[in-house]
């Protein structure tokens, strides 16, 4: 593709559609739109006005004195209803834009310049998304009317709920290949690796079954305790082993060396502790460990599911001392299992019971800097199927003093004291965890006890127990098994905390997926057999019945274009052959372009003269024979065979032939002839001095042509030349009564 | 940008010989389609197929060319051997005089083509069991004989058809490994990047001296 000159673009742009002033092209960005398996170019833009972003897809044409004309393809509002998704990034990067019911899939080359249009783009979308409501597009739809397939998009939505059928036009987006643009030739077909993954995903649902599997989430702030104690009265009470761990520690280390160069045995200490408490049922191996200073995840999987687990990355964010140092923050680690994308987020936020806000704004740091730069543009936290976040959240009871608070504690009331818990009201407040649910809490609070017992914590600040190590979760088809506190560890002032989930997850159906892929892959096949050129011809035998010396006759082929793409055909040479035909055949057209459904007369012109004569008068039989080759450019060959029968005649015999002959050449038979050529002369033992047609010619010119005016200055009449030929072969002189032209 | 068209990193070429009827294009509509003709007309000449198959972890797109078996057009088709990195050469099962004919055919193939291209003998309509008239073990013989590559297939169930072709590429995939054929010869049949087929005459050499009269 050549590369855009932007420079000439933007004026282009900015003069064809007349954006006034407010509204600003902010960015513009050439791409390749995938539509079904054909690529085409096109320009991306995005276009500002008063803080609501459009993206406008434009399609640029192109004459030989640069942009003849540019057309919007879509214009779509970037608000919550637009969404743009990276599906893949290897060679190129593809990506998808949604908006409503349209998908549509470019293709981007892999530079830094796309990067930043895409993550430009993302920003875009995300701020648009959250202030929805505030965002005016009205300026937009003066474009969505221009827009070619803007609108009519639109219209099929509704459509779709009529008739139930044109709610697979997505998946079916290969019926709307625009054959044309294959036709003009300017589009190759499709990137045959990113449509193939284009299409598998469409059809996800066809190939994966879901599969419920047990995750447990841990978390407890161990007060920089060393793990003196077993962990199996945490992490093994359950009659079954889990099927994925995932265990969060905080405070693990509060030694300066953690702090400052995070390092620490501990990490080391606590590992070895927890793989000696996993589930004596079940084997595991560890999927990865991260830790920022006191902060860690450990993340095992049973082993039956290592092979499906792709994609392991981790991240650490802090968010403590200035906002950046690792004694607050979170870590997570993300990985896919089978066809599912899974986060855990280990988080310690902002400590003190007035600092409630302090917490949330550590929640959204966390949110916006936990990334996974493996991915491109990077996935963040939410962009994964399932998120579990867990840590000692921090938040508190207040607006309870800690008498009432403990002597609710006695009765089991926690829903009472929840009441008065941070977490909920910011919650509640939709100011912190959106999207994200939390189980029932049916256990006491796990802060702050006296550490090595079951009794609040005595110091004189008495503070009110609180719930401050939690779990949360976000995402679908996820089941709460159950949520609980561990008292009988006692080794710390906070009590560890865990929940078990059922969770499904998508699993790929190997042979569905086989199968789907295959079927994929085969229509992609027919569409490229189907796009070579095909055509009908009318007959491939071109039968001439008796051809004359210096005859013409003539047949016509009809070629018709009954394939999707012009043809172009030309008559081809056979090997070691100097022509496509024979002297004595003329095509004409011998090449040609044919447009789909139309079709081409070529006119087949058989004449045999002297040139040609002399070779087919020694031929074994009297047949005019060629084999053409119909060759069709980048597709098949049609052999047409051309047949006649030639009469032959003395002209083109060899004088010493014809000298030796006594009857009209037509009296003796072909085989006779060949006798004669070789020399068996059986009828004259004495041969002619002359031949006697040349007698015959020589003597009805003396006879009749002596005063015939500029004898042998004119050409021979074409029809006399005829009659002579006749009468010279079948050897009735008499009757010509002809003038003297020769 | 410029982003590769197609995503494969090689074309082999393929010719499809043998008598006329022995199933050919059935073989390469099954091939390329997974379906069964059952009243395929005569090939008038050379048909055009491809399809991007998987070997050893790398896409490799088949250009086959499927030849007219009348025999009036042997002389015709011979020009389409040049340059053919696989030839099937297919005979019928249930017709000896087919099976009688492949020596025949052998000795084009050998002629004109180079010596690296992998020959595989398919004997078709396999499903056609109680017509048969060429046991199994004579035509392994065949082949043993003639180094070729061999296997009983059938057009109509399938069987043994995506072999023959996956096969065939897998050897002449082997012998490039191997170096035994070598890619920059203008006639291996083997392109390392892709291009549309398409020839302006079937003589791609300079023309040869050809008689006058
Ligand atoms: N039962 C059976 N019939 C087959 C099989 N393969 C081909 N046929 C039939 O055999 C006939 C000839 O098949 P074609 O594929 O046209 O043969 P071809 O070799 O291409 O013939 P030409 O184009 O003339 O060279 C057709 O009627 C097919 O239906 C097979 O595997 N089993
Ligand atoms: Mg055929």
């Amino acid at each position: 593709m050549s590369t855009m000159d932007y420079s000439e673009l933007f004026p282009k742009i900015q003069a064809k559609f007349k954006f006034t002033a407010g509204e600003n092209i902010v960015s513009i960005y050439e791409v390749v739109l995938l539509e079904g398996w054909v690529k085409t170019s096109r320009i991306l833009s995005l276009i500002e006005n008063c803080g609501s972003y459009g993206f406008f897809v434009f399609n640029v044409f192109r004459g030989s004195a640069g942009i003849s004309d540019i057309l919007i393809d879509y214009a779509f509002p970037v608000n919550n209803e637009f969404k743009i998704d990276v599906v893949s990034e290897d060679a190129d990067i593809s990506v998808t834009v949604t908006f409503r019911k349209v998908k549509l899939l470019f293709e981007m080359m892999t530079s830094e310049k796309t990067k930043s249009f895409i993550s430009e783009l993302h920003k875009i979308s995300e701020i648009s998304a959250e202030k929805e409501n505030s965002l005016d597009f009205a300026w937009l739809s003066k474009y969505v009317n221009e827009a070619t397939y803007g609108r009519s998009a639109e219209d099929n939505s509704q459509n779709s709920e009529v008739n139930g059928q044109l709610e697979d036009l997505p998946t079916g987006s290969e019926l709307m290949v625009p054959r044309h643009s294959i036709a003009r030739g300017t589009t190759p077909i499709a990137g045959r690796e990113s449509a193939v993954r284009y299409q598998m995903t469409l059809k996800e649902k066809d190939y994966t079954y879901t599969q419920s599997i047990r995750i447990f989430v841990g978390t407890w702030n161990v007060n920089g305790q060393p793990p003196t104690v077993s962990l199996s009265d945490w992490l093994s009470v359950d009659p079954d082993p889990p099927d994925i761990y995932a265990i969060g520690f905080q405070e693990l280390d509060l030694s300066k060396e953690a702090f400052l160069f995070n390092d620490s045995p501990r990490e080391e200490e606590w590992l070895g502790a927890v793989i000696l408490s996993l589930h004596p049922k079940g084997k595991y191996s560890k999927v990865s460990l991260v830790r920022l200073v006191g902060m860690m995840l450990i993340v095992f999987v049973r082993e039956q599911h290592v092979a499906y687990i792709r994609n392991v990355a981790t991240d650490t964010v802090g968010t403590g001392i200035m906002g950046k140092l690792g004694n607050k923050g979170g870590v997570a680690v993300r990985f896919d299992i089978h066809n599912t994308s899974l986060c855990f987020v280990n988080a310690h936020l902002a400590a003190h019971v007035e600092e409630y806000e302090r917490r949330n704004q550590d929640y959204r740091d966390i949110c916006s800097r936990i990334s996974f730069p493996k991915f491109l543009p990077p996935k963040t936290i939410k962009d994964h199927d399932q998120v579990y976040w867990f840590g000692d959240l921090n938040y508190r009871i207040t607006e309870l003093d800690a008498p009432t608070v403990k002597r609710l504690i006695e009765t089991n009331s926690y829903d009472a004291i929840l009441v008065y818990d941070q977490l909920k009201q910011n919650f509640k407040a939709e100011r912190v965890f959106e999207k994200y649910k939390e189980g029932r809490i049916l256990f006491k609070p796990t802060y702050k006890y006296d550490t090595g017992s079951d009794e609040w914590d005595s110091s004189e600040k008495n503070r009110a127990p609180a719930w401050c190590d939690r779990v949360l979760w976000k995402g679908d088809k996820i089941k709460q098994i159950c949520y609980r506190s561990h008292a009988e560890l006692k080794i710390s002032d906070h009590k560890p905390v865990s929940a078990l989930f059922d969770s499904e997850i998508r699993v790929i159906d190997a042979i569905k997926y086989r199968k789907i892929h295959e079927e994929v892959m085969k229509k992609l096949d027919r569409l490229e057999n189907e796009f070579l050129p095909q055509v009908m011809v009318d007959t491939t035998e071109i039968i001439f019945d008796k051809v004359h010396f210096l005859e013409a006759q003539s047949k016509d082929l009809i070629i018709a274009n009954t394939g999707q793409v012009p043809v172009q055909f030309e008559f081809i040479k056979k090997l070691d052959d100097s022509s496509y035909c024979k002297d004595w055949l003329h095509i004409e057209p011998y090449m040609g372009f044919i447009m789909p459904g139309e079709k081409c007369d070529v006119k087949l012109e058989i004449y045999v003269d002297k040139r040609s004569a002399c070779e087919l008068n020694s031929s074994e039989d009297n047949k005019l024979y060629d084999i053409l080759v119909l060759h069709l450019e980048g597709g098949k060959d049609i052999f047409i065979t051309v047949t006649g029968t030639y009469v032959y005649s003395c002209f083109g015999m060899s004088l010493d032939l014809l000298s030796r002959i006594n009857v009209p050449i037509r009296e003796i038979t072909k085989a006779e002839l060949r006798n004669l050529e070789k020399n068996n002369d059986y009828r004259q033992s004495d041969p002619y001095a002359i031949p006697k047609e040349i007698w015959f010619l020589v003597d009805h010119l003396y006879r009749n042509g002596m005063k015939q005016h500029h004898l042998f200055e004119q050409p021979g009449l074409h029809a006399e030349v005829l009659l002579i030929r006749d009468w010279l072969d079948l050897g009735v002189p008499e009757h010509l009564r002809i003038l003297c032209h020769c | 940008m410029s982003a590769p068209p197609y995503s494969y990193s090689y074309i082999f070429k393929y010719i499809i010989i043998g008598d006329m009827g022995v199933g050919k294009s059935c073989l390469l509509h099954q091939f390329t389609e997974k379906k069964f003709m059952s009243d395929c007309p005569h090939t008038i000449g050379v048909e055009f197929g491809t399809r991007i198959i998987d070997v050893c972890g790398q896409k490799i797109k088949l250009q086959i060319w499927d030849t007219a078996g009348q025999e009036r057009f042997r002389a015709v088709t011979r020009s389409y051997y040049r340059g053919a990195a696989g030839a099937l050469m297919v005979y019928d099962t249930t017709r000896r005089t087919t099976y009688n004919h492949l020596s025949s055919w052998l000795t084009d193939t050998r002629n004109l083509t180079n010596p690296s291209t992998v020959i595989f003998l398919i004997g078709n309509k396999s499903d056609l069991k109680d017509q048969r008239d060429v046991a199994y073990e004579e035509a392994k013989q065949f082949a043993d004989e003639n180094g070729l590559m061999f296997v009983e297939a059938s057009a109509k169930t399938g069987d043994n058809v995506e072999e023959a072709f996956v096969e065939t590429a897998k050897k002449i995939f082997q012998c490039i490994q191997d170096g035994r054929l070598d890619l920059n010869a203008t006639e291996s049949g083997v392109q390392h990047k892709p291009s549309q087929p398409g020839r302006q005459t079937l003589t791609d050499q300079s023309p040869k001296p050809s008689c006058s009269c």
